[in-house]
Formats: structure tokens, sequence, C-alpha cells
């Protein structure tokens, strides 16, 4: 993934309007496979306490 | 937004929604499969998993057109070792826009800029 992300970044580069958070945060994504984009957002759920019902 | 997080657009969502291709009125169907799952019943289209994630069943979308249509024209993502079908990220924006929630204009935004960097990766 590492590779496939700084080809990505490399690419959104001169991409106009993002700030450099922005454009890596994009980046981790589209460079991502569908399970890694999921664990992403399962991760992220998971930190603020709101993957479960029950934690919810 | 399950669909659009697996097609790249940075975002998260609470539940999952399937849509089936069945007359509402054939919930029972669905959610006696769930059952069988040892998924818990939360209301007539709400499940959660043994997991602890969140299903919705949807028997229709507002603003894009019938199931077979939009099925056929769907997108096959690799997910969790299965084939799932999901909406193109265009059409995912014109239900949310469609739909107008303040919930799904929020990620109009989110959708747009992500169609617009796919498509300059794929140098368009």
């Amino acid at each position: 993934m590492e590779k496939k992300l700084a080809r990505v970044l490399k690419k959104l580069r001169r991409v106009r309007g993002l700030s450099e958070e922005e454009k890596y945060l994009f980046a981790r994504s589209l460079a991502a496979t569908p399970d890694e984009r999921w664990r992403l957002h399962e991760n992220f759920l998971r930190s603020h306490d709101l993957y479960t019902r029950s934690a919810r | 937004m399950s669909g659009a997080i697996l097609q790249g657009v940075p975002a998260t969502t609470l539940d999952t929604d399937i849509w089936i291709d069945l007359p509402s009125r054939q919930y029972m169907r669905v959610l006696n499969l769930c059952r069988r799952m040892g998924a818990q019943l939360r209301a007539n289209t709400l499940v959660d998993l043994s997991d602890g994630s969140t299903v919705n069943f949807l028997y229709e979308v507002h603003g894009v057109r019938g199931f077979r249509y939009e099925y056929q024209r769907a997108k096959k993502v690799k997910w969790l070792n299965t084939e799932v079908a999901v909406l193109p990220l265009p059409r995912i924006y014109a239900s949310k826009k469609f739909v107008g929630r303040p919930k799904d204009l929020a990620h109009l935004p989110l959708l747009e800029q992500t169609m617009k960097l796919q498509g300059r990766l794929r140098g368009r």
C-alpha cells in the first residue's frame, strides 16, 4: 500500500484547493483496497467508541 | 455510505444499507434470515449483526432508477472475501442529492471531491 500511496500522492500534488493534509486523507483512502478502506472506517468508529450499538 | 467508503470516499457510517429486490411487505423474509444468523432485530428494516454492526434494509432507493436497472450497472467490489454490488459514486451522489436530508447533503462535497480526484488519477 505504501508504494501505491506514494504514487497517488504524487499525482495529487498539483491539485488545487486542498491542503496537504486533505490530499493525504484522500490519497490514503484512494490507494487502499476496499477491505483496507473498510478497516480505516472501522478503526475511526472504534477509536471513538461508536462501532457497536452497545458502545453507542 | 458503505458503498461510497468501499469506493474510496474517506467517510464513516454507523450502519450499512442493503437494497433488497423484494416488495417491502415481504420484510419478514429478510428478518427471519437475519434471526437465523443470530442478529438482533431492532425494527422492520434494522438489525444488529452478531459482530455488533448495524444493517439497514432498503426496499426502494430514491433519486435513482429501479433495482434491476441499477444492479446491472452496479460496481462489483471484493469485500470481506466476497463480491458485493455497490451503486457507483455518481448514483450515490444523485440519490443523496435527491433525498436532501442534512446528513445526505453533508456528504455531497466529499463524494464530489473523491470523484474529481479519481478522474485525475485516471488521467482525465
